[in-house]
């Protein structure tokens, strides 16, 4: 079989694998190449992102949750962000009351450990386990909501696997998107994970009562999350010791852009 | 990390545009990757063939460009 064109030719082609792939824009796909093709290929333009389809279904659930007035909230981080703690701390300050407004879905790849750890504060939650898969995506958040009854629900957070990398061209309907980022992790990270921090409404520098133990230059992180994301906002908080907490319920209140 | 499920979608989109054009086989395909997508060409370039087995592009040319920003598209083909 030809290697360049898959066509079934035996033909030896040399050198003409290495050029094929390095051509350029504008040169034709499959270049004459030695052997004649039957029939004559030809060339069909589609243009199309492979996202696309996620895009418009992440539109179309955003829209729908907002006409049943619902605010989508994303978390996204790497796994051990505290993602999950920066949820419970948010229930706890909010009371049983609230938080029974307030709905979760929980994406990791095996168990419902965070599910039952916001279930437990009064929280609406379904678990994802995606399996193999390392993010959420809109269809799988769709079918999480068929699981979840919305009904008198004011909020609801799509928690995603735990991944700076994949995690970022996947919108899930959400309305804001919050990028995660502990201290333990280095503030090189926004440097390094560009795409995640691109797509972020607000970055949150969790575990602030690390700071005096660990080199993290919040001022370095941030400027160099807004480098990929001019202006964003900042929060810097502690689940655990409460720091930041108030900036970050009031940065709720305001609601949807 | 999720390059062949993104090789199911590319085929997908493949397949339907290449069934609009009356086209019996995809000869091959070119696909520009956004250095930022969080795709990994080589790991692409390997599910590609693989997962394209028994489809229309089975045994298709796949020809990837880097190009700036985070998206992945299919520019064109080529059918016969």
């Amino acid at each position: 079989m030809c290697g360049i064109c898959g066509c079934g030719s035996e033909a030896v082609h040399g050198d003409e694998r290495e050029r094929h792939h390095d051509a350029g824009h504008g040169v034709p796909l499959v270049r004459a190449h030695g052997h004649p093709h039957a029939g004559g290929a030809r060339r069909v333009a589609v243009e199309r992102s492979l996202l696309a389809d996620n895009r418009d279904r992440a539109e179309r659930l955003r829209a729908s949750l907002a006409a049943r007035g619902v605010e989508a909230i994303a978390l996204v981080g790497g796994p051990g962000a505290g993602k999950t703690a920066l949820l419970e701390a948010t229930f706890a300050a909010l009371g049983p009351a609230a938080t029974a407004r307030e709905a979760v879905v929980e994406g990791d790849c095996a168990t419902d450990h965070d599910a039952r750890r916001v279930a437990a504060l009064g929280a609406r939650a379904v678990q994802v386990a995606t399996g193999a898969l390392c993010h959420l995506d809109a269809h799988l958040v769709e079918h999480a909501l068929a699981r979840l009854d919305l009904g008198g629900v004011a909020r609801l957070w799509i928690e995603n696997v735990g991944n700076l990398v994949c995690t970022a061209g996947f919108p899930c309907g959400e309305h804001r998107r919050v990028a995660l980022l502990s201290v333990p992790e280095g503030d090189d990270k926004p440097e390094k994970y560009p795409a995640l921090f691109a797509s972020a409404d607000l970055l949150v520098v969790s575990k602030s009562d690390l700071l005096a133990h660990v080199a993290f230059d919040v001022e370095r992180c941030v400027a160099a999350a807004r480098r990929v994301r001019p202006g964003l906002a900042h929060l810097v908080l502690s689940a655990r010791s409460g720091e930041g907490m108030d900036a970050w319920l009031a940065w709720l209140q305001q609601g949807a852009r | 990390m999720h390059e062949a499920k993104l090789c199911l979608s590319l085929l997908d989109l493949a397949e339907r545009r290449a069934a609009e054009a009356g086209a019996a086989r995809i000869v091959a395909v070119r696909l520009d990757v956004g250095e930022w997508s969080g795709v990994v060409p080589e790991a692409l370039a390997a599910a590609f063939p693989l997962c394209a087995a028994g489809t229309r592009a089975d045994g298709a040319a796949l020809r990837i460009e880097r190009v700036a920003g985070t998206d992945l598209v299919l520019r064109e083909m080529e059918v016969e």
